[in-house]
């Protein structure tokens, strides 16, 4: 087994002093992919936003070891360019900002060095092309307009161009039909490797028969309440949460 | 000044001097002067003692028709780069004779001299910038006048007197800026914009004064039938800065943009008073101001629709926004109306707002630290503006400045 690209020990994560999170433990070994399941409001986009380091979700105990370095102080620039991305489930519209000078404030940023215009637009091309997104974009200002869909594109884009060592996709399947999931879902897989870690974070098990987990956990009331392979999706979707104490039986794929 | 000043302008100075003489100072308790203080303009006092500090402003040089200095009160000849058939562009005070049936018409027809402020500049002027666009001539390049201080004279006064009659184009750059200078220096500016029939004129402003600089800047243009007219107001620089722009659509089918870019630092305080008049009907005009204040900034906007009766079918529009960015700094917007006619379409918008954290967020997260998200945000907050003014060269210029104000 690889070395571990995430390891979360005993993660208590506070919201406006609300405790969310109560001792988290998650591992990913390097090049594997995780899904992290869950009913509503059982932390699961709380250990995201915490993960990426939003300033209101606050660590209040534990410990977050990404490559090898603990990140729990670290401000959500830091956390990016030492190779974590988030791929958001509500990608905000930034008004006035366009794609390109985003994509490439960021790619700066995240290489430490200045990318020439001309391998910019190499890179924003190849990466369009190889998830076979047309060059739409590019004309337009930051999520604003877009569709869902749309805006769930753009994250994986993102993350192609940036090609983080470890992604996180938060609830990337909701709002999504099923030929939007199937794009979205090729492009991660494309993107799959040795040197890419995923945690996709999702309510159903849609997303996961395009995109095949190594490992399966769920969340329940702020802690991981068990951890199988990818029969455990299964399992859920069979049986919905309930017998973790959900009211729920949400687990089947919606639609 | 030039030595020889023609009988007629003399006239006007007087006349202008007299005024100023019987009309009460400012005090501050005036409706218009509740924001800016007329003493922070150094409008009340006495002449400011020249402090003799020294320096140049650069600036960028972009492709112009033709360009003019002005520097600490001291008018010089224009260079006439290259500018179509019949367009003149002269200094002001040497067209006072040069060219006097034509400056003779418009020179205090729209700003003149009854009130205080403006008859401080009429009675003193320097110099300035006059151009003059034929019937039908289309200048596709910007005729720019740079009036600078260096702290040498405390006061300055500039004005500029722009022409461009019927079916014709020109685009004119006002630029005022400086170094900083180590004692206060005061200005005051007045420009004048006739837009004849069917022409068409974009006027900039870019105030950029270095600290110790105050600047009183009046504007005023008037649009003719089916002509067009964008002013735009760019304040980056000065301690105290106070500009009034009033566009007047004065005939059927004009359209009038009053468009504004502000950001102000440190303890700068600016106030925009922006204002747009329909005195024909089916005219349209547009106020779109846009600011973003820092550190200990105050920034005032005061806009106003006026339609007296007569005027159906205006449609006019009028929207300040502003971006708060710490505690500490503050905007004002106070959006007015005055409409006296029925059947006009007419809005009005004001807002203060702060930077969203979730755009902060956003942008962090994908590995852009603090600062550099911050001038993304600002800039892209004042894009709306931007991408309706259309010198490119500005925008960098703006981006720049704006990337310096947030380091």
């Amino acid at each position: 087994m690889a070395d571990p690209i995430l390891q979360i020990s005993g993660l208590e994560v506070a919201v406006d002093d609300t405790p969310i999170l109560k001792g988290v433990d998650l591992t990913v070994p390097q090049g594997e992919v995780h899904a992290l399941m869950g009913p509503n409001g059982s932390g699961k986009s709380t250990l995201a936003y915490a993960l990426a380091g939003h300033p209101r979700y606050e660590i209040t105990a534990g410990s977050v070891i990404f490559d090898g370095q603990d990140i729990v102080e670290m401000e959500a620039d830091e956390r990016a360019r030492l190779g974590l991305f988030l791929a958001m489930q509500y990608p905000v519209e930034v008004p006035g900002v366009s794609v390109m000078n985003f994509l490439r404030t960021s790619i700066n940023a995240i290489r430490g060095e200045d990318i020439s215009p001309r391998d910019f637009i190499k890179l924003f091309d190849s990466k369009s092309e190889l998830l076979g997104f047309d060059r739409s974009f590019a004309d337009r200002y930051l999520n604003t307009g877009f569709s869902g869909g749309e805006k769930k594109r753009h994250e994986i884009l993102q993350m192609a161009m940036i090609e983080p060592k470890f992604a996180v996709l938060d609830e990337t399947d909701s709002g999504l039909d099923v030929d939007a999931l199937k794009v979205v879902s090729e492009g991660v897989n494309t993107m799959r490797g040795p040197g890419l870690g995923v945690l996709i974070i999702t309510h159903y098990t849609r997303i996961l028969r395009y995109i095949k987990p190594d490992v399966v956990h769920v969340m329940f009331e702020g802690r991981i309440a068990r951890t199988g392979g990818p029969e455990l999706a299964d399992y859920l979707e069979e049986h919905g949460y309930v017998e973790f104490g959900a009211a729920e039986e949400a687990a089947a794929p919606a639609g | 000044m030039a030595s020889a000043i023609p009988a007629w302008a003399q006239e006007v100075r007087d006349a202008a001097t007299r005024n100023l003489a019987s009309l009460p100072a400012l005090t501050g308790e005036e409706e218009a002067w509740r924001f800016t203080p007329p003493a922070d303009l150094a409008l009340t006092g006495a002449e400011p003692a020249a402090p003799g500090s020294a320096g140049t402003v650069t600036v960028e040089d972009g492709v112009r028709a033709a360009r003019l200095r002005l520097a600490d009160g001291v008018p010089s000849a224009p260079e006439l780069l290259d500018l179509p058939e019949g367009v003149i562009v002269a200094e002001l005070g040497a067209a006072l004779e040069a060219h006097e049936s034509l400056v003779r018409e418009k020179l205090y027809g729209l700003i003149g001299f009854a009130e205080r402020p403006e008859a401080m500049n009429a009675a003193h002027w320097d110099g300035g910038l006059f151009v003059y666009v034929p019937r039908g001539v289309r200048a596709t390049l910007p005729v720019e006048a740079i009036l600078t201080a260096s702290g040498a004279s405390g006061r300055i006064f500039g004005r500029t007197l722009i022409v461009v009659e019927e079916g014709a184009s020109a685009t004119v750059i006002d630029r005022y800026a400086s170094p900083e200078v180590s004692g206060p220096v005061q200005a005051s500016t007045v420009v004048e914009l006739y837009v004849g029939q069917g022409a068409e004129l974009e006027h900039i402003s870019v105030i950029d004064w270095g600290a110790g600089v105050r600047h009183h800047a009046m504007l005023r243009g008037r649009v003719e039938r089916d002509a067009k007219l964008r002013s735009v107001v760019v304040t980056l620089g000065g301690d105290v800065v106070r500009v009034e722009p009033t566009v007047v659509c004065a005939g059927p089918g004009s359209d009038a943009r009053a468009l504004g870019l502000y950001f102000a630092g440190g303890d700068q305080h600016f106030e925009h008073r922006v204002i747009a008049r329909h005195e024909a009907p089916q005219s349209y005009s547009n106020l779109l101001y846009k600011g973003a204040i820092q550190d200990h900034a105050h920034t005032v906007f005061f806009g106003n629709l006026i339609v007296p009766p007569g005027a159906p079918g205006t449609d006019a529009y009028q929207t300040n926004r502003n971006l708060v960015l710490n505690d500490g700094a503050r905007a004002d917007t106070i959006p007015f109306l005055e409409i006296e006619t029925a059947e006009v379409k007419c809005s009005h918008a004001g807002a203060v707002g702060r930077v969203d954290d979730e755009h902060l967020f956003y942008l962090q997260s994908r590995g852009v630290p603090t600062p550099e998200a911050k001038r993304l945000i600002v800039m892209g907050f004042l894009q709306e503006v931007l991408e309706m003014v259309s010198l490119e060269e500005l925008r960098t210029e703006l981006e720049a400045a704006v990337q310096e104000k947030l380091s």
